[in-house]
């Protein structure tokens, strides 16, 4: 009890602390993005760069505000969104439970692991792309291959985060619940499973990021819908102002979709946040 | 965390003096290179059935040149306009409406000779069990083109002279060969391609629909013009001609050898015979001498009949809201560049 009064500093000194960096920090975040927007709007302003390559900036606003309000190729933003978010959530979803479960048993039985270990390493460094060829071939141009290829992209953080996690856990601390008389299933739900979270939850983010960067790469084929797509249409349409306007979207959307990933991890760890 | 060693400062001011000294240098050697003889001439592509294959298979740019050659190969005009805005061409060859595409965008490229003018070579494929025996059946199925190509062009040019939204058919954007591979799955009803993705649709339960020749007579004309960039005819105007010329040589090996010229084909494009002498009867070559007339390119002075079909094409477009609107008339007359033709012609 008096050791965790000690350990944390009083109030006032720790707000002294801790809202200064804050300021300098915030100050330089904002500080690089206005720059680059200044440095985007003086090259095309003194046309220092083609506008087919870099359209200005009020351009690429307005395309944004077109496919907002009247749509880009019989569809809004809003659907074109949609659409991707569904397809990047079913695949990862489906990796994380098909992933986690499975990097879990890797970490703690050396036999699963010898099993599935060569399969995940061997297609991980594969490009998506080629990737997609195949699974084309073999899904069809519907749905069932972009969601296969996101699924089959995001498993390999998942699988191995939650393996390396698996085989990093304190042995001490499956001792000292084993000598206080835990069963296996609250060994499981008490020691491994905690220590196992932290591991999971960086696993679930790389992940994530990575699925989305598969995205486009599963939108070239045979879309009709879907901000990738969008961008891949518009760039075979030379719409420079359309793909930049994308990629702001789904970048914008994949800063969105991290911060949620990060606050359903203070939910479920908690402890590393205090 | 600012630097602290005494030498930072001095190591991070030479490093910065390296890094330029290393920039001005690569520059220098990029712009050196190019400025004289190139080391060799990048060359796209369309894999269709014309002259080019003539051309590549008798190595008639590198005898005429005197230079290596990089033949590029792109799925569509699409994609190689594509390949013109990332600088990496020197030749290429386009169908009118990627041509018109490039003129609203305003790539560095001009139409120099006529590829071909297209007839059935590329046709609408449906499937025969399907009972598609007119436009308004495709309402509701699957079709495939190359967007921004021809096909994709006539696909909506003989929906809309039919009376039918072009939005009502599932249109997907596939290069010929990835429609093969989904027709081949069952996975589309219809496709507009053409030769030799096209045969085999064909022969997979296939027929024809429609074709670019009927189409032609009904007031849409679709061909293929060879394209040359900006800064290489500046560069290296004797070059241009020299294609131009070896380009005329293989379609005059077309027209009066067809069957050397079919064997040719059939061996780039690994088919058998008597297809390739069918695909090659569905496509018109055009004689230099006749490009420079009225109907085709025309003079320097006088821009002939393509300038029209450009103009006419960028309205239809425009109307689709694939171009954001069309260019004046001076624009596509700058596009068109016969002179190279006149020269290599003997004009």
């Amino acid at each position: 009890m008096t050791s965790v009064e000690q350990a944390s500093p009083p109030p006032a000194i720790a707000r002294q602390r801790f809202l200064p960096r804050l300021r300098i920090e915030h100050a330089l975040t904002a500080g690089s993005i206005v720059s680059l927007m200044v440095l985007w709007t003086l090259l095309s302003r003194y046309k220092l760069v083609n506008p087919l390559f870099l359209p200005p900036p009020r351009v690429v606003w307005n395309s944004f505000i077109e496919v907002l309000t009247v749509g880009y190729q019989g569809k809004l933003l809003h659907e074109h969104l949609a659409a991707s978010l569904g397809r990047i959530f079913a695949g990862y979803a489906a990796a994380c439970v098909v992933g986690i479960p499975l990097g879990l048993l890797m970490g703690l039985n050396t036999r699963v692991k010898a099993v599935f270990d060569p399969i995940v390493e061997f297609y991980r460094p594969l490009p998506p792309l080629a990737l997609y060829t195949l699974l084309v071939m073999w899904l069809g141009i519907g749905n069932a291959s972009k969601i296969a290829l996101l699924f089959l992209a995001a498993l390999p953080p998942l699988s191995i985060s939650a393996m390396q996690a698996a085989r990093s856990i304190d042995t001490g601390h499956i001792r000292a619940a084993q000598m206080l008389g835990a069963t296996r299933a609250q060994l499981f739900r008490h020691v491994l499973l905690p220590s196992c979270l932290p591991g999971i939850c960086t696993g679930m983010r790389i992940s994530f990021g990575f699925t989305y960067t598969v995205l486009v790469a599963s939108e070239i084929v045979a879309a009709t819908a879907g901000v990738g797509w969008m961008i891949w249409d518009a760039s075979k349409f030379l719409l420079s102002d359309v793909v930049i306007m994308g990629l702001f979207v789904l970048g914008l959307t994949g800063l969105v979709l991290d911060w949620f990933i990060r606050q359903f991890e203070r939910l479920i760890t908690p402890w590393r946040f205090a | 965390m600012a630097c602290r060693l005494a030498g930072c400062r001095l190591a991070g001011f030479r490093l910065a003096g390296f890094g330029i000294a290393a920039l001005i240098a690569l520059i220098a050697l990029v712009h050196g290179a190019s400025a004289q003889t190139p080391s060799k001439v990048v060359i796209g592509y369309l894999d269709l059935v014309s002259a080019q294959l003539v051309t590549k298979a008798l190595g008639l740019h590198e005898k005429e040149m005197g230079l290596p050659v990089e033949w590029v190969a792109f799925g569509s005009g699409g994609d190689l306009n594509r390949g013109v805005a990332a600088g990496q061409l020197n030749f290429g060859g386009v169908g009118n409406p990627p041509a018109t595409l490039g003129v609203s965008r305003g790539l560095p490229y001009k139409g120099i000779f006529v590829i071909d003018m297209l007839g059935p070579v590329e046709s609408l494929v449906v499937r025969a069990d399907k009972h598609i025996d007119k436009p308004q059946d495709l309402v509701g199925k699957t079709m495939a083109a190359p967007f921004g190509s021809t096909t994709h062009y006539m696909t909506i040019a003989y929906l809309r002279s039919a009376g039918v939204d072009p939005t009502s058919v599932k249109l997907l954007d596939m290069a010929p060969n990835d429609a093969v591979a989904a027709w081949l799955r069952g996975d589309i009803d219809a496709a507009y391609v053409w030769e030799p993705a096209l045969n085999k649709m064909v022969t997979n339960g296939g027929k024809i629909l429609m074709d670019s020749g009927s189409m032609a007579k009904a007031g849409y004309p679709t061909w293929d013009i060879g394209v040359v960039m900006d800064d290489f005819v500046t560069q290296h105007p004797d070059l241009v001609t020299k294609f131009v010329k070896s380009e005329c040589a293989a379609i005059d090996y077309w027209l009066t050898k067809p069957e050397q010229t079919a064997a040719i084909i059939a061996k780039e494009l690994k088919l058998p015979l008597d297809d390739t002498r069918r695909m090659m009867a569905g496509t018109t070559m055009v004689s230099c001498r006749d490009q420079i007339g009225a109907d085709y390119l025309g003079t320097s002075n006088h821009k002939g009949k393509f300038v029209d079909t450009l103009v006419a094409t960028a309205t239809f477009l425009t109307d689709q809201k694939r171009l954001p609107k069309v260019e004046p008339r001076e624009s596509y007359e700058k596009f068109i560049e016969p002179k190279f033709l006149e020269t290599a012609v003997g004009q």
